[in-house]
């Protein structure tokens, strides 16, 4: 997930954001991993199916296994949205820049 | 945030956090089944030097009744090992290497790997010349399926190890 997150980086999940409204694209969420059980993740929201399902990519493309490889996956696997990150040296914001 | 990460870090130690990963696994690609077919070469061997083992009799000094049982010691904790390196090998390309596309193309994929995980577990609990020998043929049969996803060819040759069985080769370059 780099450049937002890094290893080692401590990660404080609000499991209630979504009681109220959906995940949105761009949302940095925790879900379990649709491919091992008991497993958490950390990917980026970006996007949804028609379906109703969210398709998931991590920061870091060239290393990320996501929904490229596992599929979107139902909004019931996603934990919570993350609301800060701590890491041990200054890093970007958890939500990356806009384009310019 | 250092100041943040310490607070949390000292929160951790106390009442540790779940991990949330950011990769499924460190996706570098390098698998081969060789692991898997050499650690099942070397559960046959140990199951052949125990079988070799002769017992030194009952008016063996001490020294040749230390050796004897130092030997099985040392066989059959290497055997145990090995079939565990096995066991490990077949579930990093089961889990981590094999993709759903392999085991369309491959359905009897997943009965193999349990063939192959139930060999290695046999082969650890007994001193059985025939699980270890099954442990190495689900190898090959793991290995000619996983060459053929890489679009590499195979050949079969006797091992060039005292086991001498035959063994599945990747034909390169």
């Amino acid at each position: 997930m780099r450049p937002a997150l890094g290893p080692g980086d401590y990660v404080l999940v609000n499991r209630w954001a979504y009681r109220h409204r959906a995940p949105a694209v761009g949302d940095l969420v925790v879900l379990r991993n649709p491919e091992r059980e008991g497993q958490f993740l950390c990917k980026r929201i970006a996007g949804v199916t028609d379906s109703g399902a969210y398709v998931v990519l991590g920061d870091n493309a060239a290393e990320s296994r996501d929904s490229r490889q596992f599929g979107p996956v139902p909004r019931g696997f996603i934990v919570g949205k993350v609301w800060r990150s701590a890491g041990v040296g200054p890093r970007t914001p958890a939500r990356p820049e806009s384009p310019s | 945030m250092p100041l943040l990460h310490s607070f949390l870090r000292a929160i951790d130690r106390a009442s540790p956090a779940p991990v949330a990963h950011a990769h499924c696994d460190i996706p570098c690609g390098i698998y081969d089944p060789h692991h898997a077919q050499l650690a099942a070469h070397t559960v046959i061997r140990m199951v052949d030097l125990l079988g070799q083992l002769e017992h030194p009799g009952t008016d063996a000094t001490l020294p040749q009744k230390k050796e004897f049982h130092s030997k099985i010691a040392r066989y059959t904790a290497t055997k145990e090992q090995h079939a565990e390196v096995y066991k490990s090998e077949v579930r990093i390309l089961w889990a981590d290497y094999f993709k759903p596309e392999h085991l369309q193309q491959f359905p009897q994929l997943h009965d193999l790997v349990w063939k192959a995980l139930k060999s290695g577990s046999k082969a650890r609990q007994e001193v059985n010349l025939q699980a270890s020998e099954d442990m190495l043929t689900h190898a090959n049969e793991i290995a000619e399926i996983f060459w053929k996803t890489k679009g590499v060819s195979t050949t079969k040759a006797k091992a060039p190890y005292p086991t001498g069985r035959e063994t599945v080769y990747p034909k390169l370059g």
